[in-house]
């Protein structure tokens, strides 16, 4: 789960099917789905959106939502 | 010939479309600047270029991609010109596997290259050609550089796609376009092909599309029993999904050839980010980046600057005028018209042009360097915990310059309830319009703080919109999804050419709206001033527009500024929220040099000056703000409630400052 993740940490997605259904069109706009590659760049205090990165791109979302993203670690 | 703009958000499209057409169009380095067509001519004259919303599938989620899907399926173009973001290649090659599908003869434009190269990322241009099998030409949008080849090979070259159908969906898809295509056939102009995998992908515009054309039924059995066929065969999650995983198959396959990605550098934007992103510092970084700008506006630089401006208008400008008058034999009517009402109105308004030169030079300075989509990342959960998300404050940011560029910025919010409500909430930030209202005021009363006191004005603005956003997404507007991700664009160096150049598109509204609009309304007021029931050149007191003032006043005392010159000035604020000084300075017009600022003394009082500013502030949208809700929003009810609201938060509020001012014993 993400929420475990420090800043710098590397994960790999493996579910998104808990996560909201236009949340997750969205990402794949950006080109992140099941199998990509991310790495935790910052975590907003106070519950707030944390910044992602994958492919050079970074990419803000909500706690929530992450909260409900399979990632392990690599 | 016409040609269309398309490709991913923030690649470089309208840079391009500027280059190319040499207009100036709005350019930012976030995603979702342009919202809406935009038509421009070649400057070689070989035809129309056409800019469209950035978007990632032509399966639209917000109103700016809907503008660009509708464009697809209803207006024909005779070429398109994909813009491709050259250090993204596989998330923008998406669009462009969908937009060869559309069967019309594209090119495209690989831009970025610098950016591309700086990462490590080189791409073999003509192999990437004859793999997708159209035209590529690499391009600098910013620098121009690569535009002459583009230009060159849009008029000659032949760009019918080499290559049909670059993706094999599989046998399964394949059968069921076929026989989709069977249903639709002769039936529209589009490509079949093109149609049925949007309609495969759940593309809600051509779903709307096909269903006008052919019967639904048929068409919804069809996708739902290769739906349950992959399903079966694949254990696919859904279809969407299925087409977007061949897609990508294609697309790895293409990058694995043409591209190669030598050693990783950490850019530098990741080490900013560091700093302005960081847990802490977020806000307090952004605050103190306002601060700046309003003690540069208002102290440092821009209030000299207006004084020296103002000297130079009310001594030697018009002491030319009053001679070319005497000279001409001018007659006594003329000559007031001129110098009480035009010098005065107009270049009353003029004066505060510094200032709004340097607001505005801020406001590109953030919209060009890629902190705009920080700022909504850092912001977002203030906003979430009153019902917007953190996109809704890029709207808010932008509506400081003007509110009607920022309403459509809006259009960029993905939920409608979210988005309803950001344009109802952002003429409560503080336009550039406003701004003299306040350099005025605050010169005359508030001398020694004047940077304070503004920033306390746009700090309520937005407050009061996170109160009321609150308030309103919890009764009349209740939402149940909210959508944030946001993407952050890599920061770029502002360069000062194109930093002075949107500084100065933006400035020169003002000027221009300063010289026709006001110049009419100055007419128009001071005319108003001069005449009266009792003839012309009467006493401004018992003028008509005393008498029009004087039906309001008795509302306003008890907010503090019940005389007829405030009423007067407020009505004309409706209209442009510039004619309010410009009113102000033909109102208490002054012969002598004792300027505007000392005779104010003798009207209001330091807190009823406040009251005037906090109502100035918040008080109602102007006439352009109002057509531009009513076009957004497509309801007259909401226009109305958008007017009607801000009269009563204002009302309620400066009543609240004054009389608990007074009750303190604040004069
Ligand atoms: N380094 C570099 N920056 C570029 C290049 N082309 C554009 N930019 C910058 O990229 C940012 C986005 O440019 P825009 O032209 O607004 O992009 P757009 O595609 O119209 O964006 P949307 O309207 O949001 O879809 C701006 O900050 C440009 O200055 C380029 O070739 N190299
Ligand atoms: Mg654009």
């Amino acid at each position: 789960m993400f929420t475990s993740f420090k800043a710098g940490e590397k994960g790999k997605i493996v579910d998104l099917s808990h996560v909201n259904h236009l949340v997750q069109r969205r990402l794949l706009d950006l080109g992140i789905t099941e199998g990509t590659e991310v790495c935790v760049k910052c975590v907003m205090p106070f519950g707030g959106p944390i910044m992602i990165e994958s492919c050079g791109q970074c990419i803000g979302i909500r706690r929530k939502e992450a909260v409900q993203m399979e990632v392990v670690k690599v | 010939m016409e040609i269309a703009l398309i490709g991913n958000p923030n690649t470089g499209k309208t840079s391009l479309f500027n280059n190319l057409t040499g207009s100036y169009e709005y350019v930012g380095n976030w995603s979702g600047v342009t919202v809406e067509k935009k038509v421009g001519v070649f400057k070689n004259n070989i035809g129309h270029l056409i800019d469209l919303p950035g978007v990632y599938t032509l399966n639209p989620l917000s109103r700016d991609e809907g503008v660009v899907t509708s464009f697809f399926l209803n207006e024909s173009v005779d070429r398109l010109l994909n813009i491709l973001d050259a250090s993204q290649l596989e998330r923008n090659l998406n669009l462009t596997l969908q937009l060869l599908e559309y069967e019309r003869p594209v090119l495209i434009g690989l831009n970025m290259i610098d950016v591309a190269n700086k990462r490590g990322i080189q791409i073999d241009v003509s192999k990437f050609s004859s793999l997708l099998g159209v035209p590529v030409v690499p391009v600098v949008a910013r620098s121009g550089k690569g535009c002459d080849k583009l230009v060159d090979v849009i008029s000659t070259k032949s760009v019918e796609p080499a290559k049909k159908n670059l993706v094999y969906y599989g046998k399964e898809v394949e059968a069921a376009i076929i026989s989709l295509s069977k249903e639709i056939e002769g039936k529209t102009e589009q490509s079949l092909r093109f149609l049925a995998i949007q309609y495969f992908e759940g593309n809600e515009q051509v779903k709307n599309y096909l269903h006008t054309i052919t019967d639904s039924v048929t068409l919804s059995k069809i996708h739902s029993a290769l739906e349950a066929e992959l399903q079966n065969r694949y254990n696919s999650k859904s279809l969407s999904n299925f087409i977007y995983l061949k897609r990508k198959e294609t697309i790895d396959k293409i990058v694995a050839e043409a591209a190669v990605k030598k050693s990783t550098v950490v850019p530098l934007s990741e080490k900013i980010d560091m700093i302005v992103t960081n847990k802490f510092l977020g806000i307090p970084i952004f605050l103190m980046f306002m601060y700046l700008l309003f003690m540069l506006t208002f102290d440092w630089v821009g209030t000299p600057l207006s004084d020296a401006l103002d000297a130079l208008l009310t001594g030697p400008v018009t002491g030319f005028f009053e001679s070319a008058l005497t000279t001409i034999h001018a007659s006594a009517f003329i000559h007031a018209l001129i110098i009480e009402g035009l010098v005065a109105g107009v270049g009353g308004v003029l004066v505060f042009v510094p200032q709004i030169f340097i607001l505005f030079f801020f406001i590109s300075l953030l919209e060009d360097s890629g902190y705009m989509a920080r700022v909504a990342l850092v912001m977002d959960r203030i906003m979430e915990s009153v019902g917007l998300n953190g996109k809704a404050f890029i709207p808010m940011i932008i509506g400081f310059g003007c509110n009607v560029p920022g309403i459509m910025a809006a259009r960029t919010i993905e939920t409608p309830k979210e988005r309803l409500l950001t344009i109802l909430l952002t003429p409560l930030m503080s336009c550039s319009a406003r701004l003299p209202v306040y350099a005025l005021f605050v010169g005359a009363f508030f001398a020694g703080h004047r940077a304070l006191i503004v920033l306390s004005l746009y700090v309520l603005g937005i407050v009061v919109a996170l109160i009321l956003a609150k308030i309103f997404s919890s009764t009349i507007l209740k939402s149940e999804t909210s959508l944030f991700v946001i993407e952050l664009p890599p920061y770029r160096m502002p360069q000062f050419q194109s930093l002075w150049r949107s500084t100065w598109d933006k400035a020169k509204g003002f000027i221009r709206k300063a010289g026709t609009f006001i110049f009419a309304g100055s007419v128009f007021i001071w005319l108003l001033s001069y005449a009266g029931p009792g003839g012309l050149d009467v006493d401004m007191d018992h003028s008509f527009l005393a008498m029009i003032g004087g039906v309001i006043a008795p509302l306003l005392a008890p907010i503090g500024f019940g005389t007829w010159q405030a009423a007067a000035s407020l009505i004309t604020g409706f209209l442009a929220k510039e004619s309010i000084i410009a009113t102000m300075n033909i109102i208490y017009f002054v012969p002598n040099d004792s300027s505007l600022q000392g005779l104010l003394a003798n009207y209001y009082t330091p807190l009823a000056a406040y009251s005037f500013m906090v109502f100035i502030l918040l008080y109602i949208p102007c006439l352009a703000t109002t057509a531009t809700i009513y076009k957004e929003t497509g309801s007259k009810k909401w226009t109305v409630f958008s007017v009607v609201y801000a009269l009563f938060i204002a009302y309620v509020l400066s009543l609240i400052i004054y009389q608990g001012g007074k009750l303190f014993g604040l004069v």
